[in-house]
């Protein structure tokens, strides 16, 4: 990375350091699942907008499908 | 509430109530210890015997479908069981405390906390840092990286020292460090 763009990387990383120090522990635990949720519901409107026909339950399979996918994908890297 | 935060509390609160040690490990450890990240699965270890997770299950409720058969987890050396609801697809790895010896000491060392009001433990965030250091996954380079840029100052170091020798991950360890940016 260019020397001016790894200044730009540092900075930015420090201020999210030191944003995490500033919140509570017990909070921070709890944000990995409600992004984990927000994650499903961009992922759902894309498949909606990928298969219009679907019904929701077709939808859910779908969005189950992708999930393995990733879970077996990071298994393997 | 978010349904996959819901459902980890109805898990936590299962545990609380039927008595079972454990500590919560994985993704949720290195958000408690760094940043927030998206989590799809909730990784528990607990120290249990066959009565003890029969008590779990009952204190569970509908909604669950426990794995009765163990499983292989490759990865860590360790074996779980899969805990999934029926409703969403957030999963639950309750996974069986070893006999190894830094998983036994990771387990005596865990910190007490509050999960959604209810009384749980996580690992320390040194714990986190030699645990992935010896996993050693992709993912775990930049866990490892994030813990010790937020934890840094407080970190005990001398016991991480100690067991990443243990681990021969001493040099992992050194390398990522030298990579982090100074903070304060």
């Amino acid at each position: 990375m260019p020397d001016e763009f790894q200044s730009i990387a540092d900075s930015l990383y420090r201020e999210r350091v030191l944003r995490a120090r500033c919140t509570p522990s017990e909070e921070r635990i709890l944000d990995g699942p409600r992004l984990f949720d927000y994650a499903c519901s961009v992922t759902l409107a894309g498949l909606r907008s990928e298969l219009p026909c679907a019904s929701e339950e077709e939808l859910r399979q779908a969005l189950h499908r992708r999930l393995e996918i990733g879970r077996k994908l990071e298994l393997v890297r | 509430m978010s349904d996959s935060l819901a459902i980890t509390t109805l898990v936590i609160a299962a545990l609380s109530r039927s008595g079972m040690p454990h500590v919560v490990v994985g993704s949720f450890a290195r958000n408690f210890h760094s940043f927030p990240r998206s989590t799809k699965d909730a990784d528990i270890v607990l120290a249990v015997d066959p009565p003890g997770l029969a008590r779990f299950e009952a204190e569970l409720g509908g909604g669950f479908s426990l794995d009765p058969q163990t499983t292989f987890e490759t990865n860590t050396g360790t074996f779980r069981h899969t805990l999934v609801h029926t409703e969403t697809e957030f999963k639950t790895e309750l996974f069986l405390l070893s006999q190894d010896a830094f998983d036994q000491e990771r387990f005596r060392r865990r910190q007490a906390f509050q999960f959604g009001g209810y009384p749980s433990f996580v690992l320390t965030a040194e714990d986190v840092i030699v645990t992935k250091l010896r996993w050693f996954r992709p993912k775990d380079v930049e866990d490892i990286r994030d813990v010790i840029a937020v934890k840094g100052p407080t970190l005990d170091w001398n016991y991480i020292h100690r067991w990443t020798s243990v681990h021969g991950t001493r040099a992992k360890l050194d390398e990522i460090q030298a990579s982090i940016p100074k903070i304060d």
